[in-house]
């Protein structure tokens, strides 16, 4: 029959898509991205509010106040400020402990005018206080007392501030931060991991499902090998493939709605070339894991005859991640690092626009390489009962069975 | 007519440093329309000699023909075919399965779900068919498995050991199953360790010990290849068979004894010593069982 292949495939689809511990799998790694996506944009909309103190009298702390909120509201900073009123220096400070003020803002000169200018600011708190208020409220009280000393030299803060600010320019063209790039190659690397690993954890499985029970000995009379092969490779890479995009997706979405909206379009393009190695690349490594499961004699054997393979995926994972620089440039070109480090490139905008095509071509070829022998080894090694069978002993011809081609 | 025929199978396995003859020059015929059955002890090769009939395991030398001709790949997807492993997917409910199985065998997945619940309700399994195969008993599994190898009407049946744990009535009703199809000239190979069975149920019968056939034939052939053994029960003492030449006393019990002979001559001379001597109340071949030429074959 020519069209087994797509009997397998529908049939490894439909029951790994109602596999229980697949689809929990899934909802919790949704469930972790959607979660992290929500607690960051959240922490970027909220609105902080600060009760602040200020000693009755001091009143260059309550102008600085008043203009900080000002600040904050036009900045867009996302800060409230409230002044508290309090009697003097200990009212202040047990309004600090007993938490009815998150901060007390001293000018230093209890009421009085600001004289020699070496008066100490101080923004007390219970603990250290908040950095953003912090920051918030130095910026104020700089320009405040700025602006009076300008006012007393007779000039103007933005005549002594004129022509000192420093503009940045990035010759790469490249809007991307760099933190967002190594935080890409996090996030490709754990997706690739997560999805080799788990997809081919199940070829396998399936492979030694049918091998155990001699089920393959049915199957393998009524279609070729070849073709069952076929089927369960390209079955798990559907699976693996769909659930990349759909956690891409929710990525991507997610990330719409944050800060780093801005970065979407390459964000995007980073994310469709990643699924294109990846779908390459998942291909050999379903094949490869569709070995290990011929290699194993009995369920209990698949942990022996993956561990290479989990191996090779780990480092991949470790490496890619954390790689920049030539080796990064090196890694983008080498299956199965390319599937992660070319995409990251990409993003990096360091990929001349030829350099991803050849990596894929690369990749194309090692997966075809990696399938020819694959398809060979799992041949060799399906029909061997009694033990586990070895990569040299799968190989060799005359052990195998007549069913393959 | 549509023979399945196994000429001079030798399957060696080259494991560590001696090579092993599994199966070593075996040749037979499963004919069409017949019951024949596959007996030896553990090791005999029954599994290996099948596993090779199907294709699943490269043959070393030899042929097997179906109808004539070397087998094709053609054929052997419409043999049906019952694994020494039993198990299918166990997660995976029973109709799914099997319609599965059938779907990759070329069947329509509508006419495999009408025949599949068919055999199903045939083997008193209708209710189970959307129970996973784990959930159910080993003997239904067995039945389950069975019909995974007669469904689409097969060219040929090769079952490795179908009767292993069902209960009597359930051989009873697997055996009418295959009658069933030798009835349609579907030539039937199955194996089996309980000669009983094999002696109640099959026209044909090939005896395997260490790789090799050691008898193959109708059970009635096999039961006279041997020296057949005879009662001779008189009026008295019967201890005198001991001194008849060309006699072999297997078993002498007072007036009565069991007795080898070894030809016409022998026992006519037999027989007019005992009359010689008072009456022959009776003079009677006796039949080895089946378990008994295997044993003398295998021995």
């Amino acid at each position: 029959m020519r069209n087994a292949w797509m009997v397998v495939a529908t049939r490894e689809i439909v029951v790994r898509a109602l596999n229980k511990g697949f689809l929990i799998g899934l909802a919790v790694t949704i469930a972790m991205i959607g979660g992290l996506i929500g607690f960051t944009s959240y922490m970027d909309s909220r609105t902080e509010s600060f009760d602040v103190a200020v000693v009755a009298g001091d009143e260059a702390a309550a102008t600085a106040l008043e203009s900080a909120a000002e600040d904050a509201t036009a900045s867009d900073q996302r800060i409230a400020l409230s002044v508290v009123r309090v009697d003097d220096a200990a009212a202040a400070e047990a309004a600090l402990e007993d938490e009815t003020a998150d901060a007390w803002l001293s000018s230093g000169t209890d009421g009085a005018a600001a004289t020699d200018g070496a008066a100490g600011w101080t923004l007390s708190g219970w603990r250290e206080p908040d950095t953003d208020l912090a920051d918030l409220v130095e910026t104020t009280v700089r320009e405040q007392v700025m602006a009076e000393r300008a006012t007393d030299a007779g000039t103007t803060v933005e005549a002594l501030t004129a022509g000192s600010e420093i503009g940045t320019e990035r010759l790469d063209g490249n809007p991307v931060d760099p933190e967002i790039v190594f935080a890409a190659g996090f996030v490709l690397a754990f997706l690739f991991f997560m999805g080799a690993v788990g997809s081919g954890a199940m070829i396998a499985g399936s492979v030694i499902e049918e091998k155990q029970s001699r089920l393959v000995e049915i199957i393998a009379t009524a279609v070729p090998l070849r073709q069952l092969l076929a089927g369960k490779i390209i079955g798990s890479s559907v699976i693996a493939l769909s659930q990349n995009l759909l956690l891409a997706a929710i990525g991507l979405v997610g990330i719409s709605f944050t800060d780093l909206s801005a970065m979407l379009p390459a964000m995007t393009a980073t994310m469709l070339w990643f699924v294109v190695f990846f779908t390459v690349g998942f291909v050999a490594v379903a094949a490869l894991y569709a070995v290990a499961g011929s290699l194993a004699s009995r369920t209990e054997d698949l942990q022996y005859t993956t561990s290479p393979l989990m191996m090779l995926l780990m480092a991949v994972y470790v490496v890619t991640f954390s790689a920049d620089g030539v080796l990064e440039r090196v890694l983008s070109y080498i299956p199965p690092a390319s599937i992660v480090s070319m995409p990251v490139r990409v993003l990096n905008g360091d990929a001349l626009w030829w350099e991803p095509l050849v990596s894929l071509l690369i990749l194309v070829a090692a997966t075809f390489g990696a399938v020819l022998l694959s398809e060979r080894a799992y041949r060799g090694a399906l029909m061997q009962t009694g033990g586990r069978v070895t990569w040299k002993t799968a190989l060799a011809g005359d052990r195998g069975t007549t069913l393959g081609a | 007519m549509s023979d399945l025929e196994v000429r001079d199978l030798t399957r060696v396995f080259a494991s560590g440093d001696t090579p092993r003859r599994a199966v070593d020059g075996v040749s037979f015929t499963a004919s069409s329309g017949l019951l024949t059955g596959f007996v030896g002890g553990n090791g005999a090769g029954k599994t290996t000699t099948m596993r090779m009939i199907m294709g699943v395991l490269a043959i070393t030398r030899g042929e097997v023909r179906f109808g004539g001709a070397p087998v094709t790949r053609h054929d052997r997807r419409e043999f049906g075919y019952m694994p020494e492993e039993r198990g299918l997917y166990p997660k995976q409910p029973v109709l799914e399965q099997l319609v599965y199985l059938a779907r990759l065998r070329g069947i329509a997945a509508p006419v495999a779900r009408r025949e599949v619940l068919e055999h199903l309700d045939r083997l008193g399994l209708a209710g189970r068919a959307k129970d996973h195969v784990e959930k159910l008993s080993l003997g239904n599994q067995q039945r389950v498995q069975i019909v995974a190898a007669i469904m689409g009407q097969p060219k040929a049946l090769v079952l490795d050991e179908p009767f292993s744990g069902l209960d009597p009535a359930a051989v009873d009703a697997m055996a009418d199953l295959l009658r069933e199809h030798t009835r349609r000239g579907v030539p039937v190979l199955f194996s089996s360790h309980q000669l009983d069975l094999v002696e109640r149920l099959c026209e044909r019968l090939v005896i395997l010990g260490g790789g090799r056939v050691l008898a193959s034939g109708t059970p009635d052939e096999l039961r006279t290849k041997g020296f057949t053994r005879h009662r001779l029960v008189l009026s008295g003492d019967a201890g005198f068979v001991r001194g008849v030449p060309g006699v072999l006393a297997v078993d002498v019990d007072g007036s009565s004894a069991l007795v080898e002979v070894h030809d016409d001559a022998a026992a006519t001379r037999l027989l007019s010593a005992a009359l010689e001597r008072g009456a022959v109340q009776e003079f009677s071949p006796v039949r080895p069982t089946l378990a008994q030429i295997y044993r003398e074959v295998t021995s």
